[in-house]
């Protein structure tokens, strides 16, 4: 009897292994897409209320989103276990998924141990690395995994092509999280300067954001096969996200989420840009997309530029006089470089995405 | 003409992101005036005078009075004593755990907010509230048993960042401490 059901339940992940695999890429997107929105409130919380314990409302949802991730990538390995086909397929996004949820777990009590020992940390430090590198490498994963899965199963023009869309929300709010790690200066405690080189971190911000950018709305653009409306979606989403975690809860800086909104703008016009699917236009987009940086990343992007350009100590409510004060200079700097590196995800992307579509 | 009208669309939306976002709406925005948190306390003195040996108890009551600010920091200082052994916090309630500053320690001053520094040249304690919203009262109350007979003198001090003028620091005029700061001077006889 016990041996007959066993071999029903065999049978039924035989024939569901690929919607399991589904499933589980789904919930690894989806857990990350929660770590990425705790991350983000968390560093509103630290600097408007410098909480002095570990267990915060913030820390709390970044928690249950690697407790969801860490389901996902179980189904995502049962799932691929019980693959009747594809295998070699779904392999690399699982490799890469197990490798990132290996991190994001083993960060968790390295963050409590390093909190436990050294107070409160800063953005940039160990156990924070290797959880923002976990959350990237799982996201990637979850990308690859949903985009093959989509592709495999010829969902091109289907409603769960949407799904393309949580599986790159989570790559660019965590490519997000490395870039801001390395760039701004929110990592000097009493016991470690972990602040970037001023320099530097001008630079990576320079450079790193408008790619992102540029990268993250190009590849839904062709993982899509140019569905019209997916990067306006995508843009909106990640809009959303930082308003409602770094501008909305700064009551001092509330009314500039009209400002902030305007940023959907660029997102819809490339929507309608590639319509017309010339290589003209990809530039033009890649371009447009990357000279926006500095809006789209408002308000904290501009705590790296104030080291360089200002020097000025920014609290919290003055962060949008000092961010408006700078944002002539910042884009007459900063705009070439940013075009440059937005054309650069045009071909990166398009690479890219035959890659992960094995096309 | 269709693909004439759509690049109008176009190229008008683009300008007019550009010229909202970085002409426009900043010029706005820096046109808004700054929020300037004020702050205020009252201090309670138990006793005026004691026997050496005894306690007297010294009660903050500090609010904002101005706009919303980011921290609010209230400070009492001790220039009669060298360690805080004699002083016990007994009331506290603002959202950050108290600091205690030893003679010595590197500290802030002039309300430059971390640009000027100088050492400490007497204890003290720091009650700190992040963020602090208007009309909002924090309490904390402390028993000091003065070790020496004497004049006992405790500094009691306030400030509000964003510090952005005379309004963002209480007392505004009076007495200036080892930071250069305003305090205001409470003081028990202690009698041998």
């Amino acid at each position: 009897m016990t041996f007959f059901k066993s071999q029903i339940s065999q049978n039924f992940l035989k024939s569901r292994s690929h919607s399991f695999l589904l499933l589980g890429n789904i919930l690894v997107s989806f857990g990350i897409l929660l770590v990425t929105v705790g991350g983000s409130w968390d560093i509103t919380n630290h600097l408007l209320n410098k909480p002095e314990t570990f267990f915060s409302p913030p820390h709390a949802l970044i928690y249950f989103g690697v407790a969801l991730s860490l389901i996902g990538a179980i189904c995502s390995f049962i799932g691929w276990k019980n693959l009747q086909q594809f295998k070699i397929h779904y392999f690399f996004p699982l490799k890469i998924k197990l490798f990132g949820i290996a991190l994001l777990v083993g960060a968790g009590p390295f963050d409590f141990l390093w909190h436990s020992n050294f107070g409160l940390d800063g953005f940039l430090s160990p156990p924070h690395l290797a959880l923002i590198v976990g959350m990237f490498l799982c996201s990637i994963g979850g990308m690859i995994g949903i985009s093959r899965y989509l592709e495999i199963n010829n969902f091109k023009n289907s409603f769960r092509s949407y799904l393309l869309i949580l599986a790159i929300l989570p790559v660019w709010l965590s490519g997000s999280g490395i870039i801001s790690s390395l760039s701004l200066p929110f990592s000097n405690t009493d016991y470690f300067n972990f602040n970037p080189e001023p320099i530097l971190a001008f630079l990576i911000a320079t450079m790193a954001f408008p790619f992102l950018i540029s990268m993250s709305m190009l590849l839904i653009f062709r993982l899509s096969h140019y569905g019209f409306g997916m990067m306006s979606i995508l843009g909106c989403l990640f809009l959303l996200i930082y308003s409602f975690t770094a501008i909305v809860p700064n009551f001092a800086i509330f009314d500039s989420v009209l400002f902030y909104s305007l940023n959907l703008i660029p997102f819809v016009v490339s929507d309608v840009i590639l319509l017309h699917k010339s290589k003209k236009s990809l530039i033009f987009v890649g371009g447009l997309l990357g000279s926006v940086f500095y809006m789209v990343y408002y308000p904290y992007v501009m705590y790296t530029f104030n080291e360089v350009l200002l020097g000025k100590l920014v609290s919290p409510s003055l962060i949008y006089f000092v961010y408006f004060e700078l944002i002539q200079t910042v884009l007459m700097i900063t705009v070439i470089p940013a075009i440059i590196m937005g054309v650069f995800a045009v071909v990166i992307s398009e690479k890219l995405s035959k890659k992960i579509l094995m096309s | 003409m269709k693909r004439l009208l759509l690049f109008s669309i176009i190229g008008f939306s683009i300008v007019i992101y550009f010229i909202l976002t970085v002409l426009l709406l900043p010029v706005h925005y820096l046109s808004n005036e700054q929020l300037v948190p004020q702050p205020y306390f009252e201090v309670i003195l138990s006793d005026s005078e004691i026997s050496l040996g005894e306690s007297f108890r010294l009660d903050v009551v500090s609010e904002n009075i101005g706009d919303y600010g980011d921290i609010h920091i209230v400070s009492t200082a001790f220039p009669d004593l060298i360690e805080l052994d004699s002083v016990e916090i007994v009331t506290y309630d603002f959202t950050q755990s108290p600091v205690y500053i030893q003679l010595g320690d590197e500290i802030i001053s002039g309300y430059s907010g971390g640009l000027e520094s100088t050492l400490s040249e007497y204890p003290s304690i720091e009650a700190m509230n992040r963020p602090i919203h208007p009309g909002t009262k924090y309490h904390f109350e402390l028993v000091i048993t003065p070790e020496k007979p004497g004049s006992f003198t405790t500094y009691v001090k306030s400030i509000d960042i964003p510090h952005i003028n005379s309004l963002s620091h209480y007392p505004d005029s009076g007495v200036l401490d080892h930071q250069n700061e305003y305090v205001s001077v409470y003081s028990v006889n202690v009698n041998p």
